[in-house]
C-alpha cells in the first residue's frame, strides 16, 4: 500500500491520468475542503477589507481581529430555526440550495491548480465548467418560486434573467480566448491545462496576447463574471434597500448558509476560469524573460516568504494590541497563529515542499487577487438598476465580445497564413 | 448647470474617459486611498471610551461646598419651576441655626428628563449641574428617579458583568 | 426615462386602470419598516409592472403632538423641543424659533451672537447635507459615502458638543441671542474644519459625480419643473435645483447673512442629479460663509435684553428661515401670557414630500428609493 501511494506521488500525474478512482477521491475531498476553507476565508476578508475601505474596523471581536468570526457566524446559522414557508412547495424549497451548491462546487473538479494538480483534465474542460455553473439559475428560479412570496419570485426571476443575458457575452469571450490556444501547436483545446500550456507555448499570458484583443477580451469576462454571481454594481435582485434580500428573503438558517456559501464559491469558480484562461494559471510571472536557475530560485522563495510576511504582520498585530485584561486570549490567539504562519512559511522553503507548491501558490495568489477586486467594486460602485444592467449586458458586452472574437479570429488565422507561408515548422 | 463639477478637468476627450471606464477607476482610487490606517476613527467602546467635553450635558448631579460638606441648594424652587418636563420636586425646611433652607426632599426623575440644560441654567447657587456622565443604564425602572443622596454620590452606572 | 407628457394627471388608487396588455396591476406597499425610507414613511405603490402609476404616501407614524406641546409651555421651555423635530439639523429649528419668538417681543440679538448663530446654523448646514448625501448614496447603492460622511459630520458634531454640551440636540441658542459664550479654540476649530473639509468634498464628488453608474441612476430621474415647484410651494434645494434662484438668505435676510458674500447654486433641468450638484455647491457656499464669519466675529455682549419670564403682547408673527431641506416657518400667535396660543411649523420635508407623486409616475420601483432619498426628507419634521 505504502508503495502504490509512494510510487503515484513520485510519477506526478491527475488521479484522471491515473485512472485511479482513490487518489480522484481523495483530490477530491481535498478539492472540497480546499474550496470550503476559501469561502470560509473570503466571509472574514470580505468584511475585514470593506469595513477598512469604508474607515472603520469590522469585526474585532470575535478572535483576534475577528478571525474566529466566520465560525461564529458558521454556529449562529446552524442553531437558527429552520422556517419553511406555509404555501410553497416543499421538497423544491428543500432542494434549490443543493441544487445551487452542487452546481457551484462541481466546476471545481477541472480547475488545474498546477500541471497535475486537478482532480482530473477532461479535454471538454472549460466547456464542462460553463455547463455546470449555469445550472445554478435553475436552482436560484426554483428557490425563488418554492418560496410562494412575490418578493423572492420577482428577485429569483430578475437574477435568473441576469445570470443568462451575461452568460452570452462571457462564453463568446470565452471562445476568443480558445482560439488563440491554436496558434502554437495548430490545434485549439478545450481542457483547462491545455490551455495554460498554450501560454506557457506561447511565452505569454492571453491577457496580454494580440495587444488590445486580449486585454479587452479578459475586460469583458472581468465584467460578465461580476453580473454572474451577482455582485456590486449588479447586485439589483439582492439589493436591500429594493427587495428586501431577493430570492433569498424566504430561507433562514442552514438554507441559507447554503446559498451564501454558494455565491462565493461561484466567485471563486469564475475567477478560476479567468485566471486559467487568461493570466497563465499556475504560472509564475515572467517565466521566459526572467528565465534560469537564479530566478527560478528566486521566485520560487516567493510563497514563503509570503507566509512569512503574513506571520510578521500577526506579530506586529500582536505587538499592538492593548494591554488590557479582556484582550489577553485574543493577543494569545494571534501571537499562535502568526507563530503558524510563520511555520508555514518556513515549510515552505523545503526544497521538495517548494518545488510540489509552486504551481498552486500562484494559483491562489492570482484568483485572491480577483477576489480583492471583487471586495473592492462592492466598496466603490453604486447599484446599476435593472434595465441599465440588462442594457449593458445585452447592449455593450455582447456587440465588444462578439466583435473581438471576429477579429482575433481574422488575425489569427492571418498569423497562420503567414507562418505557413513562410515555411515555419512547428 | 448648477455648479461645477469638483476637480480638475481631465485632458482626454469624453470618448476615451468613457472607454477606458476613467470615472470608475478614479472612485477605485478613493476607496484604496482610504484603507491606511489613519483614516479610521472607530473607538472601540467599551474599552476606548470617548473623550466628552467640559459642557457635555449629562447626569444631573448636586455639588456640596467641599470644606464643609453641606449641599449647596438653597431650595429655591427655580430649577423645579424652569424644567419643561416638571420632573424635579423639592421640599425644604429652613435651619433655624444657619437660617439657609435645607433640602429634606430632592427628587429628579431622569427617565423624563431631555437634558435641556434649563434647571442647571437657572440654579441660583450653580449647586445642580449637568456633569460628563453618560452612562446611566440601569436594570430597574424605579431606580430612574434619582434622589437626593444619589444625585450627590454621582452617577453608578451598572457595569455589565463579563 | 420620463417625460412630462405621457403622465397621467389624476389618479384614483381604488379604480382598476386600463394597462398595457391588461395585465393586473399591482399594490406594493413600502412600509414604515423599510431600510431607505428615511424614518418611519408609508408609501402605496400602485405598479404596473416596474411602471409605477401612482403613489400615496401615509405619515403620522412619528407624530409627537410636538405643537400641542407648546400651547402648554413657556416659550423658553419650549426651546428644547424644536430640536426634535428635525433632529438631523437641530440647530435650524432652534434659530427658526428663537427668531420668531425675538420678531414677536421686537428685539434683535446682538451682532456677537447674530455671528455665533449663522457659524453654528452653517455648521448645521453641511451636517445635514452629510447625512443627506451618505444615505442617499446608500440607498442607490454605494456602500462608502456613509461612512465618509459621517466622519465629517462627526467633526461637526464634536464642535456641538464644545460649545453647546450636546450633540444631536443641541438647544444651542436662546430668545434674545446665545447663552454660551464661544469655547477657548472655537475659531480655530471652524478653521481647521473648513481647511480639512474642502479636500474631501473633492474626494466625494470623485467618487460620484462623474461616476457613470450614479449617473445613470440619477439623470433624468424624479423631474419636477419649476411650475410644478411653485405650485406645490416645494422650498429649498429641490427647488433651486430646477431653475428657481429662491434662497431666503438672500431674498429675506435675517441675522447677518447680508454681511457675508455667497452664492446660490441652481440647476438647470430638476432632475436628481442636479439636486445632487445644488447640495454639494451648498456645502462649498456654507464653508465659504463659515470662512467669512470666523474672520470676522465682532465683540460684544452675546445676550439682549430680554425680561426674565417672556410675556409678549398678544399678536401673531410668521418668521421663516432657509433651513438645510427648505424653508422652515415658525407661525406663532400669542394672546399676552406666558405660554403661546398656538405654534405652528411650516416644515420643509412635510411641503417638500407632495412632490413625491408627481416625480415618480412613470418611473421603475427602483427609481421611487432614489427620489424619497433625494427629496432629503426627516419624518421627524413631516410628522412633528
Amino acid at each position: 500500500m505504502l508503495e502504490s501511494i509512494k510510487q503515484y506521488l513520485s510519477s506526478n500525474v491527475t488521479p484522471g491520468e491515473a485512472g485511479s478512482m482513490f487518489w480522484a477521491t481523495i483530490y477530491v475531498l481535498l478539492i472540497t475542503i480546499g474550496v470550503s476553507v476559501a469561502v470560509l476565508a473570503m466571509t472574514w476578508l470580505e468584511r475585514k477589507i470593506l469595513a477598512h475601505m469604508q474607515i472603520r474596523l469590522g469585526p474585532m471581536r470575535v478572535g483576534p481581529h475577528g478571525l474566529l468570526q466566520p465560525f461564529a457566524d458558521a454556529l449562529k446559522l446552524l442553531m437558527k430555526e429552520d422556517v419553511i414557508p406555509e404555501g410553497g412547495d416543499k421538497i423544491v424549497f428543500r432542494l434549490a440550495p443543493v441544487i445551487v451548491m452542487m452546481a457551484a462546487f462541481t466546476v471545481f473538479i477541472v480547475v488545474p491548480f498546477g500541471r497535475t494538480a486537478a482532480a482530473t483534465d477532461m479535454n471538454i474542460g472549460i466547456l464542462f465548467m460553463l455547463g455546470v455553473s449555469s445550472l445554478s439559475v435553475l436552482g436560484i428560479i426554483t428557490g425563488g418560486w418554492a418560496s410562494n412570496s412575490h418578493y423572492p419570485l420577482m428577485g429569483a426571476l430578475r437574477s435568473g434573467a441576469q445570470m443568462v443575458s451575461y452568460e452570452v457575452a462571457m462564453g463568446l469571450a470565452i471562445v476568443s480566448a480558445v482560439l488563440m490556444t491554436s496558434l502554437a501547436t495548430g490545434t485549439g483545446t478545450l481542457s483547462m491545462i491545455g490551455i495554460v500550456e498554450s501560454q506557457a507555448a506561447q511565452h505569454t499570458w492571453f491577457v496580454f496576447k494580440m495587444f488590445p484583443l486580449g486585454l479587452i477580451a479578459f475586460a469583458v469576462f472581468a465584467i460578465a463574471m461580476i453580473a454572474e454571481t451577482n455582485r456590486a454594481p449588479f447586485d439589483l435582485p439582492e439589493a436591500e434597500s429594493e427587495l428586501v434580500a431577493g430570492f433569498m428573503t424566504e430561507y433562514s438558517g442552514f438554507r441559507w448558509s447554503l446559498f451564501f456559501l454558494a455565491e462565493y464559491t461561484a466567485m471563486l469558480a469564475v475567477s478560476c476560469i479567468a485566471v486559467t484562461l487568461w493570466l497563465g494559471g499556475w504560472l509564475r510571472p515572467f517565466p521566459t524573460w526572467l528565465s534560469g536557475p537564479a530566478w527560478d530560485l528566486a521566485f520560487s522563495l516567493v510563497p514563503g516568504l509570503t507566509f512569512l510576511g503574513l506571520g510578521a504582520m500577526c506579530f506586529v498585530g500582536t505587538v499592538r494590541m492593548p494591554k488590557i485584561l479582556q484582550l489577553r486570549a485574543q493577543t494569545i490567539g494571534l501571537a499562535v497563529f502568526g507563530a503558524i504562519l510563520f511555520a508555514t512559511g518556513l515549510l515552505l522553503f523545503v526544497p521538495g515542499v517548494r518545488e510540489r507548491s509552486q504551481d498552486v501558490f500562484w494559483f491562489i495568489a492570482k484568483v485572491a487577487v480577483f477576489q480583492y477586486f471583487y471586495i473592492w467594486y462592492r466598496a466603490t460602485f453604486p447599484r446599476y438598476r435593472f434595465d441599465q444592467l440588462m442594457k449593458v449586458g445585452w447592449k455593450v458586452l455582447l456587440p465588444v465580445s462578439l466583435g473581438v472574437l471576429i477579429v482575433t479570429a481574422i488575425v489569427g488565422v492571418r498569423q497562420e497564413l503567414w507562418a505557413a507561408l513562410s515555411g515555419v515548422t512547428r | 448647470m448648477g455648479g461645477a463639477i469638483g476637480g480638475d478637468t481631465v485632458s482626454l476627450s469624453p470618448i476615451l474617459r468613457k472607454v477606458f471606464l476613467v470615472d470608475l477607476v478614479k472612485g477605485l482610487g478613493v476607496t484604496f486611498r482610504n484603507q491606511s490606517e489613519n483614516e479610521r476613527i472607530t473607538e472601540q467602546y467599551p474599552m476606548e471610551r470617548p473623550e466628552v467635553y467640559e459642557r457635555f450635558r449629562g447626569q444631573p448631579r448636586l455639588k456640596v461646598n467641599p470644606e464643609s460638606g453641606e449641599s449647596l441648594c438653597i431650595v429655591c424652587n427655580l430649577c423645579a419651576l424652569a424644567c419643561p418636563e416638571q420632573l424635579i420636586v423639592v421640599k425644604g425646611e429652613r435651619n433655624p441655626v444657619t437660617r439657609r433652607k435645607e433640602p429634606v426632599s430632592w427628587t429628579y426623575d431622569l427617565s423624563r428628563c431631555m437634558f435641556c440644560g434649563l434647571c442647571a441654567e437657572a440654579c441660583s447657587t450653580d449647586a445642580l449641574e449637568l456633569s460628563q456622565d453618560y452612562e446611566m443604564a440601569l436594570y430597574s425602572r424605579e431606580g430612574m428617579v434619582l434622589d437626593h443622596a444619589a444625585l450627590e454620590r454621582g452617577p453608578e452606572p451598572v457595569r455589565y458583568a463579563r | 426615462m420620463s417625460n412630462g407628457d405621457n403622465r397621467p394627471d389624476l389618479l384614483d388608487l381604488d379604480t382598476k386602470q386600463e394597462t398595457f396588455l391588461d395585465t393586473t396591476e399591482m399594490v406594493l406597499n413600502m412600509g414604515p419598516q423599510h431600510p431607505s425610507t428615511h424614518g418611519v414613511l408609508r408609501v402605496i405603490l400602485k405598479l404596473d409592472g416596474e411602471k409605477v402609476l401612482g403613489t400615496e404616501c401615509i405619515i403620522g407614524y412619528l407624530h409627537r403632538g410636538v405643537e400641542k406641546i407648546a400651547e402648554n409651555r413657556t416659550y423658553t421651555m419650549f426651546n428644547p423641543y424644536v430640536d426634535r423635530m428635525d433632529y438631523v439639523a437641530a440647530v435650524s429649528n432652534g434659530l427658526g424659533y428663537c427668531e420668531a419668538v425675538e420678531k414677536l417681543l421686537a428685539v434683535e440679538a446682538p451682532p456677537r451672537a447674530q455671528y455665533i448663530r449663522v457659524i453654528m446654523t452653517e455648521l448645521c448646514r453641511i451636517a445635514s447635507h452629510q447625512v443627506w448625501l451618505g444615505t442617499h448614496a446608500l440607498d442607490i447603492g454605494a456602500l462608502t459615502p456613509v461612512f465618509y460622511a459621517f466622519r465629517d459630520r462627526e467633526e461637526i458634531l464634536k464642535i456641538f458638543e464644545k460649545y453647546c454640551g450636546a450633540r444631536l440636540t443641541t438647544h444651542a441658542f436662546r430668545i434674545g441671542g446665545c447663552i454660551y459664550e464661544t469655547y477657548e479654540g472655537f475659531e480655530q476649530d471652524v478653521k481647521n474644519f473648513c481647511t480639512k473639509f474642502l479636500p474631501k468634498l473633492d474626494e466625494y464628488e470623485e467618487l460620484l459625480t462623474t461616476n457613470r453608474i450614479w449617473v445613470g441612476r440619477t439623470k433624468g430621474v424624479g423631474i419636477l419643473n419649476a411650475e410644478d415647484c411653485i405650485a406645490l410651494g416645494v422650498t429649498g434645494p429641490v427647488l433651486r435645483a430646477s431653475g428657481v434662484e429662491w434662497d431666503l438668505r438672500k431674498k429675506q435676510p435675517y441675522e447677518c447673512y447680508k454681511n457675508f458674500q455667497f452664492d446660490i447654486p441652481t440647476g438647470v433641468n430638476g432632475d436628481t442629479y442636479d439636486r445632487y450638484l445644488v447640495r454639494i455647491q451648498e456645502m462649498r457656499q456654507a464653508v465659504r460663509i463659515l470662512q467669512q464669519a470666523i474672520e470676522s466675529i465682532p465683540a460684544g455682549p452675546i445676550m439682549a435684553k430680554v425680561p426674565k419670564i417672556i410675556k409678549p403682547a398678544p399678536g401673531e408673527v410668521y418668521h421663516s428661515i432657509e433651513a438645510p431641506k427648505g424653508e422652515l416657518g415658525y407661525y406663532i400667535v400669542s394672546d399676552g401670557s406666558t405660554q403661546p396660543y398656538r405654534v405652528r411649523v411650516r416644515p420643509p420635508s412635510f411641503v417638500n414630500l407632495q412632490s413625491l407623486d408627481k416625480m415618480v409616475r412613470g418611473m421603475l420601483v427602483a427609481d421611487v428609493v432614489a427620489v424619497i432619498g433625494t427629496l432629503d426628507i426627516v419624518l421627524g419634521e413631516v410628522d412633528r
